[in-house]
């Protein structure tokens, strides 16, 4: 899978500019910049080039990697991408050494601002026997509360719920029944597709 | 195998798995590093230094230290959660092959916390909207804009409860006539004779 570099990628031509030793550096940063966010004044001090484009060819530098890490593409198909902005061997060399030491990395960062639905945290529960009300006495009628805390980043929520045994009962079954779906054979072999 | 002490359910692997690193310790410092723990689960604080102290000779590293730790809290609150008798602990706890030594020293401290370990864990059981503070006025309204002669006393009631589904406290105040009041009141008193029968 190649991706495309248009040319508005022409900004990284700055690279083929420069010695290794500043691609190097310039490297280091773009993957600082990805794993805290920019940070303007490091343009001015750690690199001796004029600082409009450093800007853009350190956010150039930045695209290159999102997008290598996004695809997970092979080598080979780095290069031939990278191709297209005429570096040389070397420059190309380095930046495939960039792109495989911190692919693991920035795609974890990359897996962060997906949507994601709150997770359980804990669940509280207790077993009541309603014996009588203001309307009617000498009842006897068991009730489970339920107290589900949730998480959602960092927020915690609870939700407090109430059900009769036999209700609970037929959770339980449907859950079961949910979990058994994944020992069928239609599951099984998707998964074994996808492992 | 089902065990009482876990609720008549098999023991958790990683329980079983402790086993041996809680053995690794001498007795007499497994009993107290049990003694430390309960005081933890009775929220009176645990003293990690202590606890470094005493698994310092077994030669324990940080994770060794967390997992004596995390089952010895499991024994001890479940054995207390299904009010097992300390003879029946001890001799399920040999059976998953802890030494006898370590066993006597564990029930005997379980044997001592026993009903305080009940008391905190009935305390931490699920209650919705407790009830903080009740304060309460009796007003006399002498007159008003509708009736020039009102003559009546009200109760004002500030009841602080606890919202249930966020934690925090939330104060609702009533003001209640003189016969509503009534009503309320026998309604109360009949329940409270009620609750008083079950006690």
């Amino acid at each position: 899978m190649l991706f495309v570099l248009s040319e508005e990628h022409k900004h990284l031509g700055f690279l083929s500019e420069v010695d290794p030793a500043v691609v190097g550096e310039s490297g280091r940063i773009a993957v600082e910049f990805l794993k805290k966010g920019s940070n303007p004044k490091i343009y001015e001090g750690a690199l001796n080039v004029w600082s409009g484009s450093v800007q853009h060819g350190l956010e150039g530098l930045m695209y290159l990697l999102t997008e290598s890490c996004k695809l997970t593409i092979s080598e080979e198909d780095f290069q031939d991408s990278v191709l297209v902005l005429g570096f040389s061997e070397e420059l190309t060399e380095l930046l495939l050494q960039l792109y495989l030491e911190n692919r693991k990395e920035i795609r974890q960062i990359l897996s962060k601002p997906a949507p994601s639905l709150p997770h359980y945290h804990s669940l509280e529960w207790r077993l009541d026997v309603q014996l009588s009300s203001r309307p009617l006495r000498h009842q006897l009628k068991p009730t489970v509360t339920l107290k589900l805390h949730l998480e959602d980043g960092a927020r915690r929520s609870a939700h407090v719920l109430q059900t009769d045994p036999a209700t609970l009962q037929h959770l339980i079954d449907e859950l079961e029944r949910a979990l058994a779906e994944l020992k069928s054979s239609h599951c099984r072999r998707i998964l074994h597709n996808i492992q | 195998m089902r065990f009482r002490f876990c609720g008549d359910l098999d023991c958790p692997d990683w329980v079983l798995a402790e086993m041996s690193t809680l053995a690794r310790m001498s007795s007499v410092k497994m009993k107290l590093l049990c003694v430390q723990v309960i005081k933890d689960l009775l929220d009176e604080g645990i003293d990690y230094d202590k606890v470094s102290k005493l698994t310092s000779d077994a030669k324990f590293e940080s994770g060794d230290i967390k997992a004596s730790i995390a089952v010895l809290s499991f024994i001890l609150s479940s054995a207390a959660k299904h009010d097992v008798d300390s003879d029946s602990l001890s001799s399920e706890l040999q059976q998953l092959g802890l030494p006898k030594e370590h066993t006597t020293g564990l029930c005997k401290s379980y044997e001592d916390k026993h009903s305080a370990l009940q008391e905190k864990l009935r305390e931490i059981s699920l209650r919705l909207g407790r009830l903080e503070a009740v304060n309460w006025r009796v007003d006399y309204t002498l007159s008003s804009s509708e009736l020039k002669q009102v003559n009546e006393p009200t109760v004002q009631l500030k009841l602080q409860a606890q919202d249930p589904e966020t934690d925090s406290t939330q104060t609702t105040v009533v003001s209640i006539t003189a016969d509503k009041f009534r009503v309320l009141l026998t309604e109360l008193k009949q329940a409270q004779t009620m609750m008083n029968a079950l006690q």
